[in-house]
């Protein structure tokens, strides 16, 4: 157990010294992941999705903020969408503007966590983000994982229709193509299911973590992965989904195992970080770099002994300490009695 | 505890104090700011307002859209839609989503100017505790000349 608290703190020490380099290695291999999931799945328009366009790009986005990833993902789905065909585009241009018109104006901050959702549905895990929700951030955060869910749906929904999609024929009209283009998102129940467990489950484990009891973190993670496995699994019952059950179970099962790491990495831990600040005041300019302290020394071991010389043993410690502070000090000893 | 810079005396005790304001200014600071200038009143009305428009918008967007998939249909029974019904449904429908929307907006507003305005507070209260130390600053300089 030690030896956990001792790593926990060596891994807040090291982000608080290196989260000037850490912030924009994490966006670079997350923005070109995106990037490049983007290109295998819909990546219709060959010139934008080379890998030195996605390696640029990443670059690009590791200086940036956050928010520059969705911009630029932005662009590059309707980029894919419009190689594809107009009236997709159309559909992802209204479907964006929607999302962007709801998502900044409740949680511009939680980039991360709209781009990260599609990534989890594509590595079958996307209970992780409800919960690292609810764990990490509030109630409002749930938002960006929405919009994640609503755009992985439409992007997959695009991906299984393609062929219909780029089909250019008479009988083929634009407002079908806006129809099959829609169908996705308007008659997809399963979404409808999906937002509804994720909303839910990311409310009750923000609202259990936050509760005053013994190892809430513990109790909203259990509860939370088995109401939204419970919700879903009666939820595909009814809807007739099949296929699904084994990614659900394994999913959940990862997905808990996040749970606990993200517990271990962030209960009850501020990662306060290097501050770099410039002020000034009549008299100066002040260019400050604040380092956070390491609270806990690690591998400090401190012995204490008890009973032995007592009292007595004591005092003549520290006759002798002040002894010796008086001849480094190169003082008289009288002088520290004072 | 006094650096000696030169010919005057830096306090550590208030480099520290500054520089958690300046920290505080250039993350957090640009959020805040609105709630120093509104009362609640004004502030929550004016994201309700923010609201209001944002959603009108997305509701005409979807409304647009789904005008467009259905357009075959609208075009071959226009003359048999009842439009005052047909306008009331949507209307409903408008007035149902604008007012979960806006009491949402209204919900979190209120907490988040909650939040903020006690963050303000502490940012006052340190501020008031650096211009302390100036003034002290001051009069041991005083002394000292």
């Amino acid at each position: 157990m030690s030896d956990l608290l001792e790593l926990k703190e060596r891994v807040r020490h090291f982000y608080g010294k290196y989260e000037v380099y850490l912030l924009p290695v994490v966006k670079f291999v997350l923005a070109f992941a995106t990037f490049w999931l983007i290109g295998s799945n819909i990546g219709y328009m060959e010139r934008i999705n080379g890998l030195s366009v996605n390696l640029i790009l990443a670059l690009l986005c590791a200086i940036l903020p956050v928010n520059a990833i969705i911009l630029f993902v932005t662009v590059i789905v309707l980029a894919n969408l419009y190689a594809l065909s107009l009236e997709v585009c159309i559909v992802g241009v209204v479907l964006f503007a929607v999302i962007g018109l709801l998502y900044f104006r409740f949680s511009p901050k939680d980039g991360y966590f709209t781009v990260l959702t599609p990534i989890c549905y594509t590595l079958h895990i996307p209970y992780a983000m409800p919960l690292a929700v609810g764990l990490l951030k509030n109630p409002v955060s749930a938002v960006s994982v929405v919009c994640g869910t609503v755009v992985y749906y439409f992007l997959a929904g695009v991906k299984d229709n393609a062929v219909l999609l780029s089909e250019v024929q008479e009988d083929t009209s634009a407002v079908s193509k806006f129809v099959v283009a829609l169908n996705p998102l308007t008659g997809n129940r399963e979404m409808y299911l999906v937002l509804a467990a994720f909303a839910l489950m990311s409310l009750l484990v923000y609202f259990i973590r936050r509760m005053s009891v013994d190892h809430a973190w513990t109790i909203a993670i259990v509860t939370g992965i088995l109401v939204e496995f419970i919700v879903l699994f009666a939820g595909f019952l009814t809807l007739g989904i099949e296929g699904k059950t084994v990614w659900l179970v394994a999913g959940n099962a990862i997905c808990a195992a996040l749970g606990f790491v993200l517990q271990f990495l962030f209960f009850n831990l501020d990662y306060t970080r290097t501050e770099r600040v410039q002020f000034e005041d009549d008299e100066y300019y002040y260019y400050v770099k604040a380092v956070p302290k390491l609270y806990v020394p690690t591998k400090e071991k401190r012995v204490k002994s008890f009973g032995g010389k007592g009292r007595d043993g004591q005092r003549e410690r520290e006759r002798i300490s002040r002894e010796d502070l008086a001849e480094d000090l190169d003082i008289d000893r009288d002088l520290l009695d004072l | 505890m006094l650096i000696m810079m030169g010919w005057t005396m830096i306090s550590k005790e208030r480099v520290r104090h500054m520089t958690k304001l300046a920290a505080f200014e250039e993350r957090e600071g640009k959020e805040y700011r609105k709630m120093t200038q509104y009362f609640r009143r004004d502030y929550v009305g004016l994201e309700l307002l923010k609201s209001f428009l944002s959603g009108t918008i997305s509701f005409a967007i979807v409304i647009g859209i789904w005008a467009v998939c259905e357009m075959d249909f609208l075009m071959d029974n226009i003359n048999e839609i009842d439009l005052i019904s047909f306008g009331t449904e949507i209307l409903i429908k408008y007035l149902i989503f604008m007012a979960v929307y806006l009491l949402i907006t209204y919900i979190v507003y209120n907490m988040r100017y909650t939040r903020g305005r006690k963050k303000i507070r502490l940012f006052y209260n340190r501020l008031r505790k650096v211009s302390r130390l100036y003034e002290s600053e001051g009069r041991q300089n005083g002394l000292e000349d």
